[in-house]
């Protein structure tokens, strides 16, 4: 479980978030929503303790991130698996030495276990024959999937997505919000946050869903408590209106 | 902007910077000093700092080492000196050319391509990446390239001098007929083992500027290309600066 507890961010005079309390379940995906621009992704980089709120805590399985040294942050992060925007694929390294970074790095598998775990990794989110490429001969939703396989191979109970979904086609959509879910299914006990504005996804994948807006959250819930919500703000987004509360 | 204002920037840039680089020299050092040890890593810098730069850094000394005994010979043979070109071009290499030259020369092809690669790995996300995977990345990018800059920059100024008096010996001896004992003589006559190792620990020092302001201008990128633009013509800027800066500091120290 993942706690925020009355916590608050600015950069300079913007402020990003205004006392913020949230809680994500174990065992959950939870998609974090709203309009660009609104601090979403400060979320997953405040739990990793990549920024520290200005103020209040954020308790990962009951211990405070906010409060821990690098060693104790080093060792957090161990937990936690991070697919980003542009999956952040190390260029100057291959398909098969990005995935097989964090086991060489955190574990003493011998070069031929390694080997196995990479291609078992790599077929899982439907990528063959790529080891040898590098990051910038692969196209965007391959990124997204070598980014998710380097992500997952530790099998961490925490997985932060970070707009997962952003720039795909719907074709390409669909297959990464269905990794999300096999992901999410083959460790029951694994919490996922979604950082996502896309409705569609959103819907299909989240068991929580938490609108941010205004340095708040403005609504949280199921995904069938969102689509009954007459909240004026959770409607304009859904529905994609420039007419409402929502001033852009 | 009035003159007190340019000031005022002026001061608050360069406590910020020495700030920061003294930051991440202390944070690189601990880091450094921790397992796991990245041997391979350091490896690998050694052959982009030092292997690969030993083409340039030969071209630079012979060169520098020609146009220096021409030059010197030319001055000399006004009061019957010219006996004494090797032994200036020596002194001269050993002392300042071959460090300062060679540093410069480094700092043109491995510093800027540090800030480069630092740079667009900030602006990609990449640092941040190693964070998340619970990879330090002063100790995975910083710390080895520090290592293998001091380590290198004393041998390539070791082959700056050695192809500098080689470069004056051919031009003194062959093109100006200066004979070839008497350059030989002077060399081993004035030049002792102090002044190359003078000249070895400035390289070494040089070593350090040039990969730490290249990591830490790399490092702290931001703004996308443009930021990588602008970061890496600071980062060479900055260093060619903190080494003629430290030359004479060390000169006034050690002479």
């Amino acid at each position: 479980m993942i706690e925020f507890i009355h916590t608050s961010k600015s950069f300079g005079k913007h402020t990003v978030h205004r006392d913020i309390n949230l809680v994500i379940p174990k065992g959950k995906i939870m998609f974090i929503i709203g309009p660009s621009g609104t601090g979403k992704s400060i979320f997953i980089k405040q739990m990793i303790g990549l920024i520290k709120p200005d103020s209040g805590k954020i308790l990962v399985d009951g211990e405070d991130i906010t409060a821990m040294g690098e060693d104790e942050l080093l060792e957090m992060r161990s937990k936690f698996g991070f697919l980003f925007q542009n999956a952040a694929l190390f260029d100057s390294m291959n398909v098969f030495n990005n995935v097989a970074f964090p086991l060489r790095e955190h574990t003493n598998l011998t070069p031929a276990e390694i080997k196995v775990a990479v291609q078992a990794k790599l077929m899982q989110v439907g990528l063959k024959g790529v080891d040898d490429k590098h990051p910038s001969e692969l196209s965007g939703g391959m990124r997204k999937r070598v980014g998710l396989a380097r992500a997952t191979i530790l099998e961490p109970p925490f997985m932060l997505y970070d707009e997962p979904t952003t720039g795909l086609d719907p074709i390409m959509t669909d297959v990464v919000d269905q990794l999300i879910l096999d992901t999410q299914r083959s460790s029951p006990g694994r919490t996922s946050v979604v950082i996502s504005h896309d409705i569609k996804s959103t819907m299909n994948s989240a068991d929580v869903i938490a609108m941010i807006y205004n340095g708040v959250v403005v609504a949280q819930g199921t995904p069938a408590e969102f689509q009954a919500s007459q909240d004026p703000i959770v409607r304009q987004f859904f529905s994609g209106s420039k007419e409402g509360p929502i001033i852009l | 902007m009035n003159l007190f204002e340019f000031i005022g920037k002026l001061t608050l840039s360069v406590v910020r910077t020495t700030g920061g680089l003294c930051i991440m020299l202390w944070d690189s050092l601990r880091w450094g000093f921790r397992p796991p040890y990245r041997k391979g890593l350091i490896f690998e810098q050694l052959d982009f700092v030092g292997v690969q730069s030993i083409p340039i850094v030969i071209l630079t000394g012979t060169f520098t080492g020609m146009v220096f005994a021409f030059q010197s010979y030319i001055g000399f043979s006004e009061f019957g000196a010219e006996s004494m070109t090797g032994t200036v071009v020596a002194l001269a290499m050993a002392r300042e050319l071959g460090p300062v030259l060679s540093s410069i020369m480094v700092t043109a092809r491995a510093g800027s391509a540090m800030t480069a690669e630092l740079g667009t790995m900030r602006v990609t996300e990449q640092i941040d990446a190693l964070y998340v995977l619970a990879v330090e990345p002063l100790q995975y990018l910083v710390s080895p390239r520090i290592t293998a800059s001091v380590i290198a920059m004393p041998m390539l100024n070791l082959i700056a001098v050695f192809f500098g008096i080689l470069g004056g010996y051919l031009v003194s001896v062959i093109a100006l007929g200066i004979n070839s004992n008497l350059f030989i003589r002077g060399i081993l006559t004035y030049v002792d083992m102090g002044d190359i190792m003078s000249g070895t620990v400035k390289a070494a020092v040089f070593g350090l500027i040039l990969s730490l302001v290249g990591c830490y201008k790399g490092f702290f990128t931001s703004g996308g290309a443009l930021g990588v633009g602008r970061a890496t013509t600071e980062s060479v800027v900055l260093s060619c600066i903190l080494i003629l800066f430290f030359d004479y500091i060390l000169t006034a120290v050690m002479f």
